[in-house]
């Protein structure tokens, strides 16, 4: 039971992020500014940081896929990039201390990462015509800021989970 | 350089590059339909949303009633003054429409481009990365849903059928920036003008109409419907209102500013509109002898 317990709750993560972009109103953080969920990758980075890195890598590749069929309709973008930020967490994790001051601003870190990332690819296949600054003010830092409040509120309650989920991958 | 080639790290992110590359173009590509894969996982997943959506629905539309209670007083007050306005227009409505049906019936032309049936559906999900603006309907090819029907609001044209699946469909906004989404649109007015909905100004919050004739006069607040000449749409979905008129940068069309009447972000049920008028194939309108050539 503790072993699926980690999972559904990414999977409630997943579908909560859209179902938090439709009951919020659009300009949460002011007019023009968009704040984008990314709750699932907060807890996949969760999972990686206190529980298994393994399983960390293999979750990111799944939902990634999920994501990008149920929601962009384009694969690859997520299916690419969730791994890969998972990828680069588990490397930095290995010189850096595990706490959770340490672990919010890791996340932060790869939640940055994910949104110039799909920025980038939205921008190589033509899907947008932001330019780099609009980015960095009507997307970025609000999105920073959305995020950084799920973080501070589930860091701890992540932490639990993930280390229960790391002992019942041990029994 | 052997050592270059077992590293076995590197070679797995070349070919997860070259594998990531194929998959983007493969998905970009025009598809009329999803690979049932995917359709299932939609599928699969639309069920759960469909389950969650409805008690938050719930729970949301309480709090938002709260909040409309507070206009109500003010909200009366202007709307008995448009009931008496209301009462005169329903009557010639009604009129039109008789005279309307009277004179196809003497003409013997039965379909129109205007004719539509409506489907209902709800919302059950939304793109949380809103780079692509699109939504998850409840309705699927079960319920008759096919690409590229148009998808309406009460207050006008919210956008398309991207894919349908057997539960569940995927409606891509006007406000999501495709190159291939195009609507051929038509401003009312004394002389009707067209032009084409291309594109969508993020930061102004405002659709672009643009092709639309040098020589055109248009005015601010004149409305802008669906023509029904694109052959997808019915005609007389409304779009928005006119709010500006520019050149375009060549000066040969003029590129209007439509403010969009459907709101595109607080959207919970939605109508699919089911074109009456047939839409003409292709190999209809080639011409026989030119194909045996």
């Amino acid at each position: 039971m503790r072993r699926f317990l980690l999972p559904l709750i990414l999977l409630a993560l997943f579908i909560g992020e859209s179902i938090f972009v439709q009951i919020t109103p659009h300009d949460l953080l002011g007019s023009g500014k968009i704040a984008v969920p990314r709750f699932l990758l907060a807890g996949l980075l969760f999972l990686t940081i206190f529980g298994s890195k393994k399983y960390g890598i293999l979750y990111g590749l799944l939902f990634g896929l999920l994501f990008d069929i149920v929601y962009v309709e384009i694969i690859g973008i997520y299916l690419f990039l969730f791994p890969v930020i998972v990828f680069i967490t588990t490397k930095l994790m290995k010189i850096l201390q595990t706490n959770m001051a340490m672990a919010s601003i890791i996340v932060l870190l790869g939640i940055t990462l994910l949104e110039a990332g799909v920025y980038q690819m939205n921008l190589l296949i033509h899907h947008t015509d932001m330019v780099f600054a609009a980015f960095l003010s009507s997307r970025l830092v609000p999105t920073l800021i959305l995020n950084a409040i799920f973080i501070i509120l589930a860091v701890y309650p992540f932490k639990r989970l993930s280390e229960k989920f790391a002992d019942s991958l041990n029994d | 350089m052997p050592q270059f080639f077992l590293n076995k790290r590197l070679i797995i992110l070349l070919v997860s590059i070259i594998i990531l590359v194929a998959l983007i173009g493969f998905s970009l590509k025009d598809r009329e339909n999803l690979t049932w894969p995917e359709q299932f996982l939609k599928d699969t997943t639309g069920f759960i949303q469909n389950a969650v959506s409805s008690p938050v629905n719930y729970v949301a539309g309480f709090f938002e009633n709260v909040e409309d209670l507070q206009n109500t007083y003010k909200e009366n007050k202007e709307l008995k003054t448009r009931l008496d306005e209301l009462a005169r227009l329903e009557s010639e409505v009604q009129r039109l429409k008789k005279d309307n049906t009277e004179l196809r019936e003497i003409l013997d032309k039965k379909d129109s481009l205007s004719e539509f049936e409506p489907k209902q559906a709800t919302v059950i999900g939304r793109n949380p990365d809103r780079w692509h603006e699109l939504l998850i309907i409840n309705k699927g090819k079960n319920a008759g849903i096919e690409p590229n029907m148009a998808v309406i609001t009460s207050k006008g044209l919210i956008g398309k059928v991207k894919s349908s699946n057997t539960f569940t469909s995927t409606v891509q906004l006007l406000s999501s920036m495709d190159p291939t989404n195009r609507i051929s649109a038509e401003i009312q007015a004394e002389k009707s003008e067209y032009g084409l909905i291309e594109g969508y100004d993020k930061e102004k919050g405002l659709l672009l109409l643009k092709r639309i004739p040098y020589d055109a006069k248009i005015k601010k607040d004149q409305n802008v419907i669906t023509s029904g000449l694109g052959g997808v749409f019915p005609k007389s979905l409304l779009i928005g209102k006119v709010v500006d008129v520019v050149p375009d940068e060549f000066g040969l069309t003029q590129t209007a500013y439509v403010k969009p009447g459907a709101d595109f972000y607080d959207i919970g049920h939605v109508m699919v509109v089911k074109r009456g008028a047939l839409q003409p194939e292709l190999m209809e309108m080639v011409d026989e002898k030119e194909e045996e050539l």
